[in-house]
């Protein structure tokens, strides 16, 4: 930057506004190649590693070159893809998944039964430090396996009784274990990769995958690529190239779908204030999400160990003027659990009421926020966060006198911070990896490590226990309000904010890209149109 | 005497150069502008009002509202404290730095000068953007931690200039005259040398404070600047540039304003800077 300051001022200035307007001039020519389709990941994955993957860029890069035992179809419900059908049986404590045999590997082994029993094992298994491990603790034994109780992995209830045939026993009958078989954590692993290449075994030179796309490059922090896998069992996707860009400012990200540069883009890529113009643009869609966003405070530590200073932070909010700030289809919640997912209920939760708050602030000795310590608020990197973040400032600053400071980190950094060292006030979200309100709500059981409050509570992972192996779902529902009361109203380790939807631009020339509630970027049926509509 | 000369010599700039004029005009503007913003807007600068949520400008905010309904007229306002004290701070900070060290360096001479000036390379060498970063991850992003930062890496140029001025200086008869009476080193510096390099020092100090006012925008633009609209410091222009430029299509006057009262602020610096310099060296006009 001295080099700014030592050259002519008059120079730099022309330099700094140049850089600014043209950044918004629109190229006359695109430059696409018609046989790449690119897309904005917003972000580098964390990991590619689906037994240690965690968040929704990992997986979306992660859905294209994996499939696993089922996937979900339109209405949301688990359908055959690796497996061909399953039983249930044993009063639902034992599942018989029956595997197709004409499923490859990228170096042309075939995809075995025992490659998923591997997989669901290394999930488990403590030394994998794996952040979804809990996921499959409906399987007998797999808790005392994780938590190191039992070491004999045989024990565990997952086995591959042939090479077709993939067994399951749950310690109880679980409604919704097929559609956890759906989700990206659960796709099979090949051991001999993973035990030659170690933690290497992800990137482009090593690694071995099934699904429609292979992972041709990986430049970190850059861009991934992918080609066409000719040899995909369902057969080889209409596009033969994806470029996955990860440039995390919006308004570049725009940019760039805007001169040709990209034919995708999604809530990553779209300013808040562009979304009304957007919205008129052609191939504009918007879909709700099974997706909440929160604020969690850390419970553990000074003010908020004490529940009625999260309880008026939480009063203090006033959820309505968060959809109209962020212009994106947003819905208010004061409850967990989203629409459109069974046990929603609106009516659970605190509601906005500043003389409640500060009644409880003045109870819990801060009378008018006087003697409050410094909180910082900490958010992800991303300009919905920080108007989110901006506006919440505000309304704790007007209705309980407290000024808590704000500070952003880079997506890496901040998924660090919340596991080892969660700050007083944290944002975060929870889009479904399975369409059930078990997947929501086991988020803040006390044994979920991506519970970053570190609130712990067991009359709650009770009632998780029990929603889990009931049946009736009137009954199921009844547990689940009763959970959502204690974590939204009672011990309130969270605030709901709103449930999102997608804002998605596809360039009008491609077709075939479905986006669903459940938010992956599945690539598979994209294909350019033609002008008899066939690619 | 000398005063009237001085007087005089503005006062024909004044008349020769109307630009000098309008900039001194307008930075005083700015000044007080920055100096008695609370009293100047009906309106805080932080905060929500979710019914004024992106207005165009208007009878109740000249300058529009941004996405959290705040008055823009105030941020700008309020952002102005935010420029000048990092222009006039950072220059301050570097014009001591380094017209001392220009002036040790220079008048020591030999291998002193010469390690004390492959330090100043280094310095010049060294990525200002990376260095920047790092000082304001350990001084924080706040108005100390940049003016700081800024001064750190801006002393440099002071130095160089400080430094051939004293080489020239160091061996006109008045110091040698100095020296011949016994004065000190400290006393020929200060009361003999400094006095006489300080046009050139002054007239760096000048488009220095545009310089940092613009550096402190570009690093506020690309996220690493002074955001907080609750201390009486307020948000930066580049802050509030970097928020406009994320709804420049669809919202152009979030981005216009900030970025006028970063252009015009920075080119009246100039102005005056090319003003005192045809003042304090008229061969060089």
């Amino acid at each position: 930057m001295v080099a700014l300051i030592r050259s002519a001022p008059i120079s730099r200035t022309i330099v700094f506004f140049s850089l600014l307007f043209v950044c918004a001039c629109k190229s006359s020519s695109p430059t696409a190649n018609e046989r790449v389709f690119r897309v904005n990941l917003g972000t580098e994955p964390p990991s590619l590693d689906w037994s240690l993957a965690t968040d929704h860029v990992s997986f979306n890069v992660i859905a294209n070159l994996m499939v696993g035992l089922t996937e979900f179809d339109k209405n949301l419900k688990p359908a055959p893809v690796i497996a061909k059908s399953w039983e249930i049986r044993d009063g639902g404590r034992q599942i018989l998944f029956h595997l197709r045999d004409d499923v490859a590997w990228s170096d042309g082994k075939k995809v075995r039964a025992q490659d998923f029993e591997y997989s669901w094992k290394r999930l488990l298994n403590p030394k994998t430090a794996s952040e979804y491990a809990y996921s499959l603790f409906d399987i007998v034994n797999a808790e005392e396996f994780h938590q190191g109780k039992i070491t004999d992995e045989s024990a565990v209830g997952v086995t591959a009784t042939d090479d077709t045939t993939l067994e399951v026993r749950l310690k109880h009958p679980t409604s919704y274990f097929v559609a956890i078989t759906t989700f990206e954590i659960t796709y099979p692993q090949r051991q001999d990769v993973i035990e030659k290449f170690g933690t290497k075994w992800t990137e482009p030179e090593n690694i071995v995958t099934n699904g429609p796309f292979l992972l041709t490059s990986w430049k970190h922090e850059n861009e991934i690529r992918l080609k066409a896998n000719p040899n995909f069992f369902l057969g080889t996707p209409a596009i033969e190239n994806v470029e996955m860009f990860m440039v995390n400012e919006m308004t570049t990200a725009l940019a760039m779908y805007e001169q040709g540069q990209v034919d995708f883009i999604d809530n990553h890529s779209i300013p808040a204030l562009e979304k009304p113009r957007l919205a008129k643009a052609p191939g504009f869609k918007r879909v709700p999400q099974l997706r909440g966003e929160y604020y969690g405070f850390a419970v553990d530590r000074k003010p908020f160990n004490d529940p009625r200073v999260r309880k008026a932070f939480a009063m203090a909010i006033d959820r309505s003027v968060l959809p109209t700030l962020l212009r994106g289809g947003q819905l208010p919640a004061s409850s967990w659990i989203p629409p459109g997912m069974l046990a929603h209920n609106p009516k659970i939760g605190l509601l906005y009421n500043p003389p409640e708050a500060r009644r409880l602030l003045r109870e819990a000795g801060y009378p008018d926020g006087k003697g409050f310590p410094s909180v910082t608020l900490i958010y992800n990197t991303l300009e919905d966060h920080k108007i989110v973040a901006e506006a919440v400032q505000g309304m704790w600053k007007r209705n309980l006198g407290v000024l808590v400071r704000l500070e952003n980190q880079e997506w890496k950094v901040f998924l660090k911070r919340l596991l080892n060292d969660p700050p007083p006030i944290f944002r975060s979200g929870w889009g479904a990896d399975y369409p059930d309100p078990d997947n929501f709500i086991k988020l803040f059981s006390s044994y979920s490590p991506q519970n970053y409050s570190r609130w712990r509570n067991s009359r709650y992972d009770r009632l998780l226990e029990q929603a889990a192996r009931e049946l009736n779902e009137q009954k199921r529902v009844r547990l689940y309000n009763e959970a959502q009361r204690l974590l939204c109203e009672e011990d309130v380790p969270i605030v709901p904010l709103f449930t999102t939807a997608e804002s998605t631009v596809l360039n009008p020339r491609y077709s075939g890209l479905e986006y669903n509630s459940m938010g992956r970027l599945v690539l598979r049926d994209v294909r350019l149109k033609t002008a008899t509509g066939a690619n | 005497m000398r005063k009237t000369k001085w007087m005089r010599q503005l006062r024909d700039e004044w008349r020769r150069n109307p630009a000098f004029l309008v900039s001194f005009v307008f930075i005083s503007l700015v000044v007080l502008a920055g100096t008695f913003a609370p009293a100047l807007s009906p309106y805080p600068p932080g905060g929500l009002n979710e019914q004024r949520v992106l207005e165009r400008p208007s009878q109740d905010h000249w300058l529009g509202t941004d996405e959290l309904g705040r008055d823009l007229l105030t941020r700008i306002l309020y952002g102005a404290r935010v420029s000048l004290a990092v222009g006039l701070g950072t220059a301050f900070i570097a014009l001591v730095i380094g017209t001392l060290y220009g002036l040790v360096s220079g008048y020591a001479g030999g291998a002193m000068d010469n390690l004390l000036m492959r330090v100043v390379d280094i310095f010049y060498g060294l990525p200002d953007l990376l260095i920047f970063v790092l000082l304001s991850l350990i001084l924080g992003r706040n108005i100390g931690g940049v003016l700081i930062a800024l001064g750190l890496i801006t002393w440099v140029r002071f130095a160089r200039i400080a430094r051939g001025q004293v080489l020239q200086a160091k061996e006109l008869i008045y110091v040698e005259g100095a020296r011949a009476v016994g004065a000190s080193h400290a006393r020929i510096l200060l009361r003999h040398i400094l006095p006489n390099i300080f046009a050139p020092v002054l007239v760096t100090l000048t488009f220095s404070i545009p310089a940092a006012i613009l550096t402190e925008s570009t690093l506020s633009f690309i996220g690493l600047g002074i955001n907080d609209p609750y201390s009486e410091w307020g948000t930066s222009w580049g802050t509030l540039a970097q928020d406009g430029w994320r709804a420049m299509r669809s919202y152009p006057h979030i981005i216009l304003f900030p970025g006028l009262a970063i252009f015009l602020t920075i080119l009246a610096f100039n102005f005056l800077g090319n003003g005192l310099r045809d003042i304090l060296d008229p061969k060089g006009r």
